[in-house]
């Protein structure tokens, strides 16, 4: 999870990602912030992410993210 | 014959809408669920007439095409669930590969119906100028069809149906009612909103009773959405006219105003439609997907087009931007750039491919002309400029030790950015690319305050009583976003109301629409801006 938040800080530092639970619907990530989170958490957790999983509900906060890294790191 | 131009028009407001209110009313619930549907086909048929094959096909061939993914979806199942677990990979790629097939097809057959309808002539006529510069003696007809309106809107609806029947995340319809319903529910289908299947199918075919609470709610929105057209768009448009029209007479103050004054128009025609579409839906306890968000409030123009036309810029996200950004090529190109890139500007390589793809879509959607592929074009620079300036102006910020969540520094992003969407909508309005370049080279040129120190501003469509009224109506549509941008429920709160309140408010507004309402001579209503999109 600290991995996470480290991949998280450096891609904005201006938001605090302990707290926000509403990362994509009060559009602090955008479309290209996301593209490249994900590409960030592909390569640090060693996953695929389908284009089916970027829905909202799996970004919207750092918990969400992890939920989704961990349960495709045990698929 | 009966015919409905607009959600505006008294057809609609006066007669079709409480005679279908009147019916579901007294109906039982199977017999309501057939009132929607024959209502919404006698919509379309007073709005299109006997275009309405055209959503009979569409609706007869995504239908029966979701039942074929539904039947290879459920023999995948039973083939999974009968092989060894070492042959699962080769099973579900093979019938991978066939959904694949079908649902290309599928979606493309929508797609090919859209392009030969609506984009033919723009298409034979580039292709006989590319023809004339290359004197080839040959001479395309130029097509001519007629196109049902709405027919870009069922169109993203029909292909998010089979996209997400594809990816499993909705099974297939195998009612063929409640599937036409969710197609061509009446208040939706001419301009939106673009409405999902897990959205609306469910609510829709669920067909509750109206309750008292939903129809003060939803004809409150809906006298809301006639003051936004009647007051503010109505009375726009015959300056706004005037100025696009023979733009050449003006000096580029002018047609800076005009271009501020069709932002303004078009918020106040298309989210008032809205505001009538989503009230309609509200008052038969439909609850449909918000369009608009206070898009006025947005600090940069990636903001924007998520407070903006939201339904749209979601289904070219869902359905364009993340399936090719996130294709195996573009994933490898991610991957390479970002070594060599970096982890900011890297994803930006294929980010941009994609959203290059987004932007010349979008503005091909909104209709067949070069002006809204440039408009396209305009926001996809945009968007990508600020992407591609954020670090930069984060690390700048913080040596000048400005702070980018002040209010002053905020306000400010959101004027530039209303500027830059006015600049946008001027290409948009304009009648051809030629004449949008010619409007912005009079800016740069001859940008002159004579209109001002002359008062021929009055003169241009709208006298000192309509720019007064119209002030006044945006003040008061900027207080009640701004409360509602700071989490003030001022429709909740009212509902809660008794129905005196709520009969003030209904007198209230009727009165406010007949008093400044701007109709009648000297006025010159708008035709439904997006309806023809």
């Amino acid at each position: 999870m600290e991995q996470l938040y480290e991949i998280l800080e450096e891609m904005n530092p201006e938001v605090d990602f302990h707290t926000e639970t509403a990362l994509i619907d009060d559009h602090l990530l955008d479309s290209l912030t996301v593209l490249a989170l994900i590409s960030e958490l592909e390569d640090a957790f060693d996953i695929t992410i389908p284009a089916v999983e970027i829905v909202p509900a799996n970004f919207n906060s750092a918990e969400a993210m992890w939920e989704l890294v961990t349960r495709l790191m045990e698929e | 014959m009966f015919s409905v131009s607009s959600y505006f028009s008294v057809e609609y407001l006066l007669i079709l809408l409480p005679l279908c209110i009147l019916l579901y009313l007294i109906l039982p619930k199977t017999a309501r669920r057939v009132t929607l549907l024959l209502f919404s086909y006698a919509f379309f048929w007073a709005v299109s007439g006997k275009l309405i094959v055209y959503l009979l096909a569409a609706t007869l061939s995504v239908y029966a095409f979701g039942l074929w993914l539904g039947r290879i979806l459920d023999a995948q199942k039973q083939a999974l669930s009968a092989c060894e677990k070492s042959e699962k990979k080769a099973v579900r790629s093979r019938y991978h590969t066939k959904l694949l097939r079908v649902v290309s097809l599928a979606v493309l057959l929508q797609i090919v119906v859209l392009l030969v309808l609506k984009y033919s002539p723009f298409f034979s006529d580039n292709l006989n100028s590319l023809m004339r510069i290359l004197h080839i003696q040959v001479t395309l007809k130029r097509p001519n069809f007629a196109v049902p309106i709405g027919i870009s809107f069922y169109t993203l609806q029909a292909a998010s149906y089979l996209i997400d029947v594809y990816h499993q995340k909705i099974p297939a319809d195998r009612n063929l009612f409640r599937f036409a319903l969710f197609i061509s529910f009446f208040p939706q289908i001419m301009e939106g909103p673009i409405c999902r299947y897990s959205d609306t199918a469910a609510q829709l075919w669920d067909v509750p009773k109206i309750r008292w609470e939903n129809f003060v709610r939803g004809s409150e929105r809906i006298l809301y959405g006639l003051m936004k057209k009647t007051v503010a768009a109505d009375r726009l448009n015959l300056l706004i006219d005037n100025v696009f029209t023979t733009y050449d007479t003006y000096d580029g103050f002018v047609i800076c105003l005009a271009a501020v004054c069709y932002t303004i128009q078009l918020y106040m025609d298309f989210s008032g439609t809205m505001d009538v579409v989503i009230g309609s839906g509200e008052i038969f306890g439909i609850i449909m997907p918000e369009n608009f968000r206070r898009p006025f409030f947005s600090r940069t123009i990636s903001e924007f087009w998520t407070r903006w036309h939201i339904t749209l810029g979601t289904w070219f996200k869902d359905y364009l931007f993340y399936p090719v950004s996130m294709s195996k090529p573009m994933k490898r190109l991610t991957s390479r750039s970002r070594k060599r890139f970096g982890n900011h500007y890297g994803p930006l390589v294929s980010g941009s491919i994609a959203l290059f793809a987004v932007w010349i879509c979008n503005g091909l959607w909104h209709g067949s002309g070069w002006h809204y592929i440039v408009f396209g074009l305009y926001h996809f620079v945009l968007i990508l400029t600020g992407s591609l300036i954020l670090p930069l102006s984060i690390s700048l910020a913080q040596k000048l030790h400005i702070d980018r969540n002040h209010i002053v520094y905020r306000i400010l992003q959101i004027i530039r950015t209303f500027l830059l969407v006015c600049a946008g909508e001027l290409i948009f309005r304009a009648r051809s690319l030629g004449e949008a370049v010619g409007m912005l080279r009079k800016i740069g040129t001859d940008f002159t305050l004579d209109a001002l120190h002359s008062h021929t501003l009055f003169t241009y469509g709208m006298d000192r009583k309509d720019y007064l009224i119209l002030l006044l109506f945006l003040v008061m549509v900027f207080v009640l976003s701004l409360l509602k941008e700071r989490g003030v429920r001022i429709r909740e709160s009212i509902a809660k109301k008794g129905i005196a309140v709520h009969a003030a408010v209904w007198i209230a507004a009727i009165l406010f629409i007949i008093i400044f309402g701007a109709y009648g001579q000297g006025y010159l209503p708008v035709d439904p801006i997006y309806a023809k999109f």
